[in-house]
């Protein structure tokens, strides 16, 4: 402890060139934040999505190929079944086509909410089952276009009425955020039996099914029993927990991985390097002060340590507050994919990474600076 | 001119004396190199995507969709249809009939080889009159489908990228067994394309609405017409593009992501390869502190100094830049990747180089700002004095 004065002084010795080297570490960790993350951020999300949600959907498609709506009874007879909603999807748009919104039917039985990753307040939910044309708006949707509870909301939609009118009107009953992986864009959760009375073609058709289960245990079986009765049919149905469906998305960018820990690695390795060529300018500017101190009793050991600590003092605030700026940067990356966050571990390996990297670039440096022998180092004045 | 032999005198002196200083003159390449190489190599990315997103392209080729409609989501009638072959701009076959295919898209999931993990990419249901408007397809392996039969044939992307394209191989779509009978290739086309016959998947589908009709025209420059007459006709409710604006759009939003991402992460790496290139150039510039001042004494300009040492920084980026280019070409190019289920290989042109090449010119400018300037202004006495 009674060395840090030292330390310190070595560090502000030349100040521009010790806050240029801390600027340099922050941004790489700034970088290194971001992008490990991003990486950690969206693999937290996955495990955090549910395993109990049930998906039914089109063997051949996720939401382009429809399912016949008289599904529901046979998938709501398989044990294990807690609810069976179906859901259509559709596309609207306010006033003009940039402001597309998207229309998700479902029908409001008993326990819907449970096959569903919203949450809409509980004194919301009945007039939203009782009305026809109500509709639940995403709470981000309702503040970006200014919509209030009670209004009435014209939307222009993709699937016309039977009178072949793309206009639809729906009086808001509420709000609902959504916790889905992935779960951003406007959209708003409508009345099916409504839409499919309403709507011109495609009537007793679905894009899939949401099923809860009684317990998350039973959810791979039950899964395997609702794909078993459509087997060989013309609808085949491939049902899958929204926490695999995560896992496909993120394994799709999964090669993503790879050019994150090339970006990382060539960061690094341009910051080991200059950090060390600095050190060891460093340590040759200051000879005969290094020579000094060890004619008053400074072990080679402790001279060592005192290059170290100087290295170790630099990389290791710089990539706190680099690391720190990427925390706070991180939100605006949030908005693009639900549930990202920056989990402390990715904060644990970025600092263990700024004291490897301290390391590796001060021992050079360091070890020249214990092996300096007084008389020569002095004689060179 | 005195200046200009002044700051090449002093830049022959620089760069001569670069070898006493390796360590400094090391950092400012390894900076620029990973810079340059990580920016090039992002950005082929884009450039990859989009070769392959107009790899089928033909000029002479149009797009009808019905009106407002992106492709997927566009259907157009067979009455829509018929009308369109009849409109004028439109070459014939060698059989004398109009060059119109029509499109019918679904989407199926595939698994790529190695990992198994699920992609979405579509079936396209077309003409087989695509053979005679596509003459640059070409079967490498097996047949074109036969009309009627429930067959595929698949481009051979499909068959590196994806299990289940074997030539003979069954994928049951609709509950229905499609066989794959044959294997191709398309101009410089990387894109997995599954093709079957319109009317059979039509029928497997329940559809009887195209979602496009693909004409080839007498020359690109009847398009116009083509467009005009398209337009006039009340009957329809349709727009058409050129295939070429239609593929640019469709890939628009996917490129602005990439290159979005290249781009942000370069340019947070070069503001640290320059703050490393500042600092190193300002420590060649203190060790020269006595030399400098002799320079000054006799007679040398300090705008000569100046420029001197805005030089060298600029020539001492340009060998990492040159590297980083190389680097990127001999271990990314050609690599293939599949983002977001697209599937691509890095594609790294001379375009790319010179754009890092210039980003390492700039970083080399702004680096050797500062340091040129505490070159010009080294005191000559103190300077002189000091040991």
């Amino acid at each position: 402890m009674k060395y840090l004065p030292l330390i310190w002084s070595g560090i502000w010795r030349k100040p521009g060139r010790t806050i240029l080297i801390f600027l340099q570490v922050a941004v790489a960790f700034v970088l290194f934040g971001v992008l490990q993350g991003l990486k950690t951020g969206v693999e937290h999300a996955v495990d955090a999505a549910r395993a109990d949600l049930l998906i039914v959907h089109s063997r051949l498609s996720l939401i382009m190929e429809g399912l016949p709506v008289s599904f529901l009874d046979p998938i709501r007879s398989v044990a294990g079944v807690r609810v069976a909603i179906p859901v259509e999807l559709f596309l609207c748009y306010y006033q003009k086509p940039e402001q597309g919104v998207l229309s998700v039917a479902v029908a409001p039985d008993k326990d819907w909410t449970t096959a569903f990753t919203f949450a809409i307040r509980p004194q919301d939910l009945p007039a939203f089952a009782r009305s026809r044309t109500a509709a639940l708006v995403l709470e981000t949707t309702a503040k970006k276009f200014g919509w209030k509870t009670g209004d009435r909301i014209p939307l222009i939609c993709r699937t016309a009425q039977k009178t072949g009118s793309p206009n639809w009107t729906f009086e808001m009953a509420g709000t609902f955020t959504d916790s889905d992986f992935g779960g951003s864009g406007d959209k708003i959760l409508m009345n099916f039996a409504y839409y499919d009375e309403a709507r011109a073609t495609g009537r007793g058709t679905v894009n899939h099914f949401n099923v809860s289960v009684t317990d998350p245990s039973v959810a791979v079986p039950v899964a395997d029993a609702i794909d078993r009765l459509s087997a060989n049919s013309s609808h085949e149905t491939k049902t899958e927990s929204i926490r695999e469906l995560a896992q496909q998305q993120v394994q799709q960018i999964g090669d993503f991985d790879f050019l994150i820990r090339a970006v990382v690695s060539a960061v690094l390795a341009a910051l080991l390097f200059a950090i060390a060529t600095m050190m060891v300018q460093s340590v040759r500017e200051r000879t005969s002060e290094l020579a000094v101190l060890k004619t008053i009793g400074f072990t080679d050991r402790t001279v060592f340590l005192l290059i170290l600590g100087e290295a170790l003092a630099v990389c290791i605030l710089a990539a706190a507050s680099g690391l720190g700026l990427a925390t706070a940067v991180l939100p605006i990356a949030a908005r693009f994919v639900t549930g990202l966050s920056m989990p402390r571990i990715t904060l644990v390996i970025g600092l263990g990474i700024s004291v490897l990297v301290a390391l590796i670039s001060a021992a050079v440096p360091a070890l020249l600076a214990a092996r300096l022998r007084v008389a020569t180092a002095l004689a060179e004045r | 001119m005195n200046f200009l032999r002044q700051a090449a005198a002093l830049l022959r002196l620089n760069l001569g004396g670069l070898s006493a200083r390796g360590g400094s003159a090391v950092t400012i390449l390894i900076g620029v190199t990973c810079t340059v190489g990580v920016l090039v190599s992002m950005l082929a990315m884009g450039t990859g995507a989009h070769r392959q997103a107009v790899g089928y392209v033909r000029d002479d080729t149009a797009v009808v969709t019905s009106r407002g409609s992106n492709g997927l989501d566009s259907s157009v009638s067979r009455d829509e249809a018929a009308t369109v072959a009849d409109l004028p701009g439109i070459a014939s076959g060698s059989d004398g009939k109009p060059l119109v295919g029509h499109d019918a898209i679904v989407v199926i999931e595939g698994h790529r080889r190695g990992r198994g993990v699920r992609v979405f990419f579509p079936l396209i249901g077309t003409s087989p009159i695509v053979t005679a408007m596509r003459p640059e397809m070409h079967f490498t392996d097996g047949r074109m489908f036969q009309p009627g039969l429930h067959e595929l044939v698949a481009s051979n992307p499909c068959v590196r990228t994806f299990t289940g394209f074997e030539l003979g191989a069954r994928r049951a779509v609709r509950g229905i067994d499609w066989t794959v009978v044959g294997h191709y290739d398309q101009g410089n086309n990387m894109q997995c394309l599954v093709l079957a016959d319109v009317e059979t998947l039509m029928t497997a589908f329940g559809r009887n609405t195209f979602n496009e009709v693909v004409v080839r025209l007498k020359s690109p420059g009847d398009f116009d017409a083509f467009r005009a007459a398209l337009e006039a006709n009340p009957a329809v409710h349709l727009q058409v593009k050129r295939e070429r604006d239609a593929a640019e759009e469709r890939f628009k939003g996917f490129r602005a992501i990439l290159n979005f991402a290249a781009y942000f992460v370069g340019a947070i790496m070069a503001v640290g390869a320059t703050l490393g290139a500042v600092n190193s150039l300002y420590s060649i510039v203190d060790a020269r502190r006595r030399e400098l001042a002799t320079l000054r004494a006799i007679g040398f300009g300090s705008g000569a100094i100046v420029v001197a040492t805005l030089v060298e920084s600029v020539l001492l980026s340009l060998p990492g830049a040159l590297l980083g280019a190389a680097v990127a070409w001999l271990f990314f190019h050609g690599m293939a990747v599949s983002p977001f289920g697209f599937s691509f290989a890095l594609d790294v042109t001379p375009g790319l180089a010179e754009i890092g090449i210039a980003w390492a010119l700039v970083m080399g400018f702004l680096g050797g700002l500062l340091p040129a300037l505490r070159a010009a202004r080294v005191p000559v006495t103190t300077a002189l004095r000091a040991t």
